[in-house]
């Protein structure tokens, strides 16, 4: 059996899966001072013995929640020469364009704690001047004086030729073995300093705070005899080994919204589907991803605190690439100042919520909306809800301003929340070149199925698949996933005239490596899976194009072969390609799983009628239908095989799926949610 | 269909989409870009206007272009006999300085009228700044040209599109009049692709909604957004205020030249009168009356703060008057190669004028200059020939509450970045051999004024060429309320043999051998308040932290223990 753990704001969530497919979840509270005794609780109020969990993986916010709330250790950095400032410069931008009082990021070491040491490598990462111990030396006393618990280390290049700053790492661990050290070249390999530096800073601010709590969880699994197999989720889809998140743990810094995306890759090779937009909407953001040829997008353009009026921190790992915008159920619907409509990013959060949850929230929400035009029944809500009460928020907020009905009131708000969502979807999609079409809609989380429908209209999706416990797909995502490493290089050379000997030495170094690692985490190399891609550009070019290459020596003609596909996958990506331009590699990025054994997914019984038929019949507002009699299903009743058209409301606990008009559903043999929507080509 | 039919929520979604088809179409041209210029520094911005050429969106990167596009797309209405004389398929192309939309020549701007059955409903139209186009220096950027013709190629309205067909004779004259035609005309071909993105958009939209619809959504935004503009201008305090200052050139050739403001803001206007400033000179730091309007609209919104996105409804109660031919509103054919040198100068009059009575708003004074630097030489391991044009990070003012940021662009500059050492030394074979910030003290002040920043390049080949412009060099960032004046900007030459030249604000074409070394050095932002005043544990912290001496703390700030503790 595989156990997920997954610790939320309320709720530590468990999800399990045994051999046979067979899927249950519990909850208990999340107990914020010590996360770790919510995950034992839960495990426990699961009923599941340690005995059978062959496989404990477990997702926490404890790294993103320690830089939000400025929780981490005083690190102090050490940089090259003439650089001490670069943390502090950053990049120098200004997002939010009129805003003279703009204010940029306060860096997370303060000036006096940054020091300089001599030693300077070229733009080829050979040797200028030689590293100067005494600096690194002087710079541990003054640490140490004021008792700094984590030293940062980033050199100019070491992308390159990380000698220095290993020497570093090995004079400090000489002199002062207790303080948590992280270098840059054992997190990044690519370019750009300010990126490097603060990304290192960063993984070493949370270092301590992320040892003590995966120690502490060890330490209370140890007690429950779950002592093997025991995982931490990573940002980049995968999961690593305790001791690796330990050292690493800016790795986890995504590690919960990632498993759903992961999870809808998972969910299409079972059902057959290469490309797909994962669609998660929770109460108060919806996120999106593009899946193409089955594989979820992992980059390193991650930032925290980035908005479009904050320049953000820059964070350099591998993370899987979402769009996520501030529009989910619990979302605010307001008038700005220039009169328009607007849904979001404020949400109404837990407390006081949604005015249907009746715990004193005022303002209307998507889910309000989703309410009062019977897309949602009363019935959804744990609590008695007073509609009058969300009537009169929509109409004073909405609907009176526009001198609109209610009901068009509650449509406007869904109309501009939807606008807000399509704009998301169409940014991982129409804009990176891709066609809608082509593309199933895999959607999930509280929100997703209700809002599908339309959105897949809209966008030109023929396709629409709700997988089975949608709300809690993404913690089955997480049972889904292999152990992963991706190592990202910045490897800049013009095609004209490769070295290709030096390339692909330094690809079976990079699997060396990998394999390396993966044999230290357990994992048997015949395990163990890779995957090369190149970022390629024109020269001259910023903005590159990902390419899949193949295994094994690269040779002349593999390279022309690739310079073609690199035309074509740029004439899809940005409209044109230009045949004479020269070429260049920028950065190599190797994708190693450690394959571990999947469990099978159960199939549903087939039976073609709904079980009772609909189990309701509501009327449901449409904006050019008015009100309409529209059959709700229970989703338990529903076997496999089972069809029917729109507009029908298919209800399971803690999320509805509306189809509309002309739009066909089919129950498959696992139980998922088939639309088609009718969209032609 | 007509808007008052429809329901008032399809209205706002339509707005909603033609507010972000000019970030998308911005987004389109960073993405295909050839040139750092656009994709790095973002020097660029993209827009969507109405028939008539008003603003309904634009995606932006820096300030400067806000002001710009819908004046550019008038001028290309106006040569176009008012419409009728373009078709569906015209792309032009334009960058004459001195009329709607101009600034200087290597600002080049693109306009597509958009059709729907036939008829006129929209313009696409970009900007950016391309790395080269001609002229007597590299990178088109001169400090020594008297005329226009020496700056550039120039483009005073031409089809390069004509109903669709490509006029093979203007990118072959382009592709020999420039020295990196690869850059530049990989520029345009990304400009015109954002353009039919654009067009590509609105054309949806129409089929969608139906063309009265659509236009009639564009009206009720610009409606609306001047609406909202009457409404603030009704907050801020009424009244004449008046400002006055410099715009410093290279001093061989003359200056500094006074310019003067006087701001009234009544009920329903605001208005700027720059005249009595400065005739227009020979040397290239004049702007046109355009140039000028783009910059005092950037002002005009740092003041009025909009939260949405910017049209043209914002701007019609901005009125701003010029002596024609003085330095503010240069005719040709006056230089203009370095404009924003007068351009951001007038516009910070308003904010020097405004800004003891909008402190929630307006800060002491910044860089305010661009701070322009171009090297151009050989790649020590390639020996191909590169190009650095870069804008320079400095320190901006301390505010009411706030001190001053270090390390930022200028005014003009927005969603700029700097070049990261790393790819600097690989890409052009230079050696950044100090990058830091300028702790110098200066702009004290309870808050006090932003560091400004040094950075140094080694050149590592023979026969390098350097250009650059740092304004503020003569005339410090002002400090308010009894703040400090921050420091000055300038450049300096520390030769291989020790010598060393400047420092100077101005250098055309200075001469770098292999192991020369080159410090930008940029101004400190001023002070806000009396320094006294500032708490005395912020004091002790900048101490520490080495943003002031020993000697500052106790003299400027009268801190009586020596808080230092390194």
């Amino acid at each position: 059996m595989r156990v997920a753990t997954d610790i939320g704001g309320t709720f530590t969530d468990l999800v399990y899966v045994d051999d046979e497919g067979s899927v249950g979840y519990a909850k208990s509270n999340t107990t914020p001072s010590h996360f770790e005794s919510g995950v034992i609780d839960v495990v426990q109020k699961s009923g599941l013995s340690p005995e059978e969990i062959e496989m404990f993986i477990h997702g926490s916010t404890v790294v993103i929640n320690t830089l939000t709330e400025k929780k981490g250790v005083k690190v102090g950095l050490l940089t090259t020469a003439g650089t001490r400032d670069v943390l502090e410069i950053g990049r120098g931008n200004r997002p939010d364009l009129y805003n003279f009082r703009f204010q940029k990021p306060e860096p997370f070491v303060e000036r006096h704690l940054r020091k300089e040491v001599r030693e300077r490598l070229d733009g080829k990462g050979n040797v200028i001047s030689e590293l100067s111990t005494d600096d690194i030396l002087q710079a541990l006393e003054y640490f140490r004086k004021e008792k700094v618990e984590a030293i940062a280390v980033c050199y100019l290049h070491a992308y390159i030729n990380p000698g220095h700053e290993l020497e570093t790492k090995r004079v400090i661990q000489e002199e002062w073995p207790e303080v948590s050290v992280t270098v840059s070249s054992e997190i990044i390999k690519e370019w750009r300093e300010y990126e490097r530096t603060n990304t290192t800073v960063l993984n070493a601010y949370v270092k301590p705070i992320a040892e003590a709590y995966i120690d502490r969880l060890s330490g209370r699994l140890d007690e429950l005899g779950m002592t093997e197999n025991r995982y931490i989720m990573q940002s980049n889809g995968g999961v690593t080994t305790f001791e690796n998140a330990k050292n690493v743990p800016i790795h986890m810094v995504e590690s919960g919204p990632v498993a759903g995306i992961f999870g809808a890759a998972m969910l299409g090779e079972l059902i057959g589907e290469q490309n797909m937009i994962a669609f998660d909407i929770g109460g108060t953001t919806a996120k999106c991803s593009l899946i193409t040829n089955g594989e979820v997008r992992v980059t390193t353009n991650y930032y925290i605190e980035k908005t479009e009026k904050t320049a953000g921190y820059p964070v350099k790992v591998p993370v899987v690439d979402i769009v996520e915008i501030g529009n989910g159920g619990g979302s605010v619907a307001w008038i700005d100042e220039l009169g328009s409509l607007k849904v979001g990013p404020q949400s109404a959060g837990a407390m006081p919520g949604p005015v249907a949850y009746g715990n004193g929230g005022v303002q209307p929400t998507t889910t309000d909306a989703n309410l009062f035009v019977g897309r949602l029944s009363k019935k959804n809500f744990e609590n008695p809800v007073d509609m009058d009460e969300v009537k009169r928020a929509i109409d004073r907020h909405v609907a009176d301003p526009f001198r609109t009905s209610t009901e068009d009131g509650a449509m406007g708000i869904i109309d501009i929340a939807n606008s807000n969502m399509l704009n998301a979807l169409k940014l991982v999609s129409v804009r990176k070149g891709y066609d809608p079409q082509d593309f199933t809609l895999v959607a999930f989380g509280g929100g997703g199925p209700m809002h599908a429908a339309e959105l897949a209209e809209e966008l030109g999706v023929k396709k629409i698949v709700v997988p089975n416990a949608s709300s809690v797909f993404s913690a089955w995502g997480m049972l889904m996933t292999d152990l992963r490493h991706d190592d990202i290089r910045t490897y800049n050379r013009k095609l004209q005239g490769i070295d290709l000997h030096d390339l692909n030495e330094t690809l079976k170094e990079m699997e060396s490596e990998s394999t390396r690692q993966f044999i230290g985490e357990g994992i048997d190399p015949s395990r163990v899976l890779f995957m090369r891609n190149v970022d390629f550009r024109y020269v001259g070019q910023e903005h590159t194009v990902k390419l899949p290459i193949p295994a094994g020596i690269l040779d002349g003609p593999q390279m022309e072969e690739l310079k073609a596909r690199f035309h074509e996958a740029h004439e899809k990506a940005y409209s044109f390609h230009l045949k004479e331009n020269e070429m260049e590699m920028v950065n190599l990025h190797l994708v190693g799983l450690g394959k571990v054994k999947k469990p099978r997914l159960s199939r549903i019984e087939a039976h073609r009628e709904a079980g009772s038929g609909p189990k309701e019949v509501r009327s449901v507002y449409f904006r050019n239908g008015g009100w309409t009699d529209v059959p709700v299903y229970d989703r338990e009743t529903l076997g496999a095989g089972f069809e029917m058209e729109g507009p029908a409301i298919v209800e399971e606990p803690n999320t509805s799926t509306l189809m509309v008009k002309g739009q066909r559903l089919q129950v498959d043999s696992y139980g998922n949610l088939i639309i088609e929507t009718g969209v032609k080509e | 269909m007509t808007t008052s039919e429809i329901s008032p929520f399809v209205l706002e979604v339509i707005k909603d989409s033609l507010m972000s088809i000019g970030e998308e179409m911005f987004h389109a041209l960073a993405r295909t870009s050839m040139s750092p210029m656009f994709y790095e520094v973002l020097d660029y911005a993209c827009g969507l206007t109405d028939k008539h050429g008003n603003l309904i969106s634009q995606g932006n990167g820096v300030t400067s272009f806000i002001g710009m596009l819908s004046p550019m797309v008038q001028r290309v209405l106006e040569k176009y006999e008012g419409g009728a004389g373009l078709s569906e398929g015209d792309v032009i192309l334009i960058n004459d300085p001195y009329v709607g939309g101009g600034s200087h020549l290597s600002d080049v701007g693109l306009v597509m009228p958009i059709y729907h059955g036939g008829e006129l409903v929209a313009f696409s139209a970009n900007k950016g700044h391309w790395t080269e186009l001609g002229g007597k220096d590299p990178g088109s950027f001169t400090n020594d040209s008297t005329e226009i013709y020496q700056e550039g190629l120039q483009f005073p309205g031409i089809k390069l599109y004509d109903r669709g067909e490509l006029n093979e004779a203007i990118v072959e004259m382009i592709g020999v009049n420039v020295r990196l035609p690869d850059m530049s005309l990989g520029d345009m071909w990304a400009q015109v692709a954002a353009l039919k993105t654009g067009e590509k958009r609105v054309r949806e939209l129409c089929r969608k909604y139906g063309r009265p619809v659509v236009t009639g959504a564009m009206e009720k935004l610009i409606r609306q957004a001047e609406q909202y503009s009457l409404g603030e201008l009704s907050k801020l305090p009424k009244g004449t205020y008046e400002a006055e200052d410099f715009i410093e050139g290279d001093p061989e050739k003359g200056g500094p030249y006074p310019i003067r403001l006087k701001v009234t803001i009544t009920d329903t206007e605001f208005i700027c009168d720059f005249r009595g400033s400065h005739p227009q000179v020979m040397n290239p730091v004049n702007c046109s009356f355009y140039g000028l309007m783009a910059s005092v609209r950037v002002m005009f919104l740092a003041i009025l703060r909009p939260q949405f996105n910017v049209n043209e409804g914002l701007f019609k109660p901005l009125k701003i008057m010029t002596d024609p031919g003085s330095i503010v509103s240069a005719e040709r054919p006056s230089p203009v190669s370095m404009n924003f040198e007068a351009r951001m100068g007038g516009a910070e009059l308003i904010w020097k004028a405004l800004a003891p009575v909008l402190p929630d708003r307006l800060t002491a004074g910044h860089l305010l200059s661009v701070c322009s630097f171009l090297l151009s030489g050989k790649h020590p391991d390639t020996g191909e020939r590169f190009l650095i044009v870069e804008p320079t990070l400095g320190g901006w003012g301390a505010g009411e509450g706030m001190d001053g940021q270090r390390g930022q662009f200028c005014m003009g500059n927005g969603e700029t970045y700097n070049m990261p050492i790393e790819i600097a030394e690989s890409r052009y074979g230079v050696r950044v051999t100090d990058y830091r910030l300028r702790c110098d003290g200066a702009g004290a002040g309870t808050f006090t004024g932003g560091s400004g920043v040094v950075r140094e390049y080694e050149v590592l080949t023979d026969g390098q060429e350097m250009t650059a412009s740092f304004g503020r060099h003569r005339f410090k960032p002002w400090g308010m309320k009894g703040g400090h004046d921050g420091s000055s900007s300038y450049l300096r030459v520390i030769r291989k043999n020790g010598e060393t030249e400047g420092p100077f604000g101005v250098a055309t074409r200075l001469r770098l051998n292999r192991s020369d070394k080159v410090q930008l050095v940029t101004a400190t932002g001023g002070g806000y308040g009396p320094p006294e005043e500032r708490d005395p544990e912020q004091v002790r912290a900048d101490l520490k932290n080495g943003y002031i001496t020993a000697g500052q703390a106790e003299a400027v700030y009268r801190l009586a223990e020596n808080g230092a503790d390194s």
